[in-house]
């Protein structure tokens, strides 16, 4: 079973490099499409961010109340304090500084260390989740599809229940029974968000399937695990990529709205997290919201773009 | 004069089980297969010559197909009740089979390279580099040009001629005892058609190899075939080596198929056809199915089915013309 499974992931890999010449093609396709080539570089610019930019920026988590509510460089906000001596309230003006560029939040904590250590929690989130999902999803409807008979009844069925269920209270109850834990979180959306990848990957292989290729694999005395791992996967692949782009920004606004009404894990800064934490002082600090739902924007947008432009570069029909 | 056996078929019935009803596509065929022969079994669209083809090997999907009567002899084995694990073994094996469409036989995403040693792989204890040796080897046997290069190609950079001969290259990978060919040669024009067929009487002699060669096209037959099995209705009709059944068919649609072959000695006449379309399988006329469109049809032709006669050595016919 290991030996196969090792097989698999093998043949997998030198496909991969084999097939350079094939993600050239796409690219080819891809890069016609300027707004997905832009949704592109901002993922790549976002992931760089995520990956060294902890390293260069403040500690996101450093408090510093005589520096709360710092605006972003540029701008300039009245901050009324109150002065014990005197026992009276002063207005002060307080400008952006270059030691904090996008500002602080109402404790102090540079927003620029918090957006960036937000990337790295927000881009975790939607690939682990997406990539629960793709898997299940995957292995759910190919299997239902090549299996058919009351397999594929019982499986689709099951998905049936499981896409009707409502997703959000089943979030609020993970969160009530297991506590705000960013870990519980990824696996309950993961673990619910399979469906509609399932449904479509089921039609997919039901098509792949009958296709002649299939059969004269059968007949070479291939396995059926042979088949659905070297035949009906591989030639789904397209499909999945664009599932996978096109869920991410998805799983992200989820985990975004699941913070903003505060079930949202408060140990991990993620930008929903940072949102909710901005929406009380939105008339003396706006940024502190702003700033994260502006990435919140940009990051969705992107993947979006991306995905619609994989989509058509990968679509045969499509003279993109 | 005979030889030994390696495939028996014998009272082969394969129907499909659909929510419509029946359809009885193989409906009782017999025939055997000698060693080094090339049987052909010829008939129309439908008669039953790709099913009897994908019981042999069991390839049919299942349900709704069925094999529900008869034996498929082969080293000691009855292909149509031994294991699923067993009948993997001898797939691409001991019978491989080249399927009709070049075009979609191959997985469009795996280069050649790596569809050829797949089946290796799979059956023969050989490791990468001599794998490899063995792909190039036999893609060069099937007469492709650079066969080091082809192996990494994808098959849309192949034409349909070569996309069918890397098929006929996979299936002979593993020095099977028996081809099965699908109508190789009715996708590709006729100079790919006769490079096909030189292929094939090349392998006969080399290899000594039994096949199977399923076509409707009497000209294949009478190049390559040693015998044939003319096929109507999901019943084998006309046994016989291919000059007889040329030269002195018995059965009213062998005559008929004949008949129908453009002839230059008479080119100022129209084609000939036979009359009618071949029975639904689900609804087979009573008696001998052929006996709607047959010119010679009698009373005893509509009420019983015909059994087999033997008209000399090796030509056995079934119709009632004859008993």
């Amino acid at each position: 079973m290991a030996n196969k499974l090792l097989d698999a992931l093998s043949s997998v890999g030198h496909r991969m490099s084999s097939s350079m010449r094939l993600i050239n093609y796409y690219w080819q396709r891809t890069k016609r499409n300027k707004l997905a080539v832009f949704g592109l570089a901002f993922i790549v610019f976002l992931v760089a961010l995520a990956i060294v930019g902890p390293f260069f920026t403040a500690d996101p988590t450093a408090v510093n109340f005589d520096e709360k509510e710092i605006p972003p460089i540029g701008f300039t906000t009245q901050q009324s304090m109150y002065d014990i001596a005197s026992n009276t309230f002063t207005t002060k003006e307080v400008n952006g500084t270059w030691k904090h560029p996008l500002g602080t939040d109402s404790k102090g904590s540079d927003m620029m260390a918090m957006i960036v250590s937000g990337a790295r929690v927000s881009l975790l989130v939607g690939l682990i989740a997406t990539g629960i999902a793709i898997i299940l999803g995957t292995i759910i409807g190919v299997l239902s599809a090549y299996m058919g008979g009351w397999v594929d009844n019982a499986l689709m069925r099951f998905t049936d229940i499981v896409m009707t269920f409502p997703f959000f209270l089943l979030l609020v109850l993970v969160v009530f029974i297991f506590g705000p834990s960013l870990a519980f979180i990824v696996l309950a959306i993961g673990l619910t968000g399979w469906t509609g990848t399932a449904r479509l990957l089921r039609s997919e292989s039901l098509s792949i399937r009958t296709r002649e290729f299939v059969t004269a694999a059968k007949a070479l005395g291939a396995t059926d695990g042979r088949v659905v791992f070297r035949h009906l996967i591989p030639n789904a692949i397209s499909l999945i990529i664009i599932i996978a782009t096109l869920s991410i920004p998805g799983v992200i606004l989820a985990e975004a709205a699941l913070s903003f009404i505060g079930l949202g894990d408060p140990t991990v800064p993620s930008w929903g997290v940072i949102l909710e934490s901005g929406q009380h002082t939105l008339d003396t600090a706006w940024w502190i919201a702003v700033e994260p739902g502006i990435m919140l924007f940009l990051t969705v947008l992107a993947f979006n773009f991306l995905g619609d432009g994989l989509r058509d570069a990968f679509d045969p029909k499509s003279n993109v | 004069m005979k030889n030994d056996i390696v495939l028996k078929v014998s009272d082969l019935k394969t129907y499909f089980f659909t929510r419509r009803g029946t359809v009885k596509a193989v409906n009782g065929v017999d025939f055997e297969l000698e060693r080094g022969e090339c049987l052909c079994l010829v008939g129309e669209s439908g008669c039953g010559k790709t099913v009897t083809a994908l019981s042999i090997l069991r390839l049919f999907d299942s349900p709704p197909g069925k094999i529900v009567d008869g034996q498929i002899s082969f080293d000691s084995l009855d292909l149509a009740k031994c294991s699923s694990a067993e009948m993997r073994r001898i797939r691409g094996k001991d019978i491989a089979i080249v399927f009709q469409e070049a075009q979609s036989a191959l997985n469009p995403v795996l280069t050649i390279g790596n569809q050829i040693t797949e089946q290796i792989k799979l059956h023969l204890p050989l490791d990468h580099t001599r794998t490899v040796e063995r792909a190039i080897m036999m893609l060069g046997d099937v007469g492709i040009p650079s066969p080091a290069s082809v192996m990494s190609y994808y098959p849309h950079q192949l034409s349909g001629g070569m996309k069918q001969r890397v098929l006929i290259a996979m299936s002979l990978s593993c020095d099977p005892k028996i081809l099965i060919a699908d109508e190789p040669t009715t996708a590709v024009d006729v100079t790919i058609k006769a490079q096909i067929l030189d292929i094939f009487r090349e392998l006969k002699v080399k290899r000594q190899m039994s096949a199977i060669f399923i076509t409707h096209d009497l000209a294949v037959v009478a190049e390559i075939g040693d015998r044939a099995v003319v096929m109507y209705g999901g019943k084998d009709v006309e046994t016989a080596p291919v000059s007889e059944i040329i030269s002195r068919p018995k059965h009213p649609y062998t005559q008929g198929l004949i008949d129908c072959l453009p002839d230059s000695s008479r080119s100022k006449n129209r084609l000939m056809s036979i009359p009618g379309t071949t029975p639904n399988p689900m609804d087979m006329p009573p008696g001998c199915a052929f006996h709607p469109r047959c010119p010679r049809a009698m009373k005893i032709c509509r009420q019983q089915e015909p059994t087999k006669t033997s008209i000399s050595d090796g030509h056995s016919v079934s119709c009632h013309l004859y008993t």
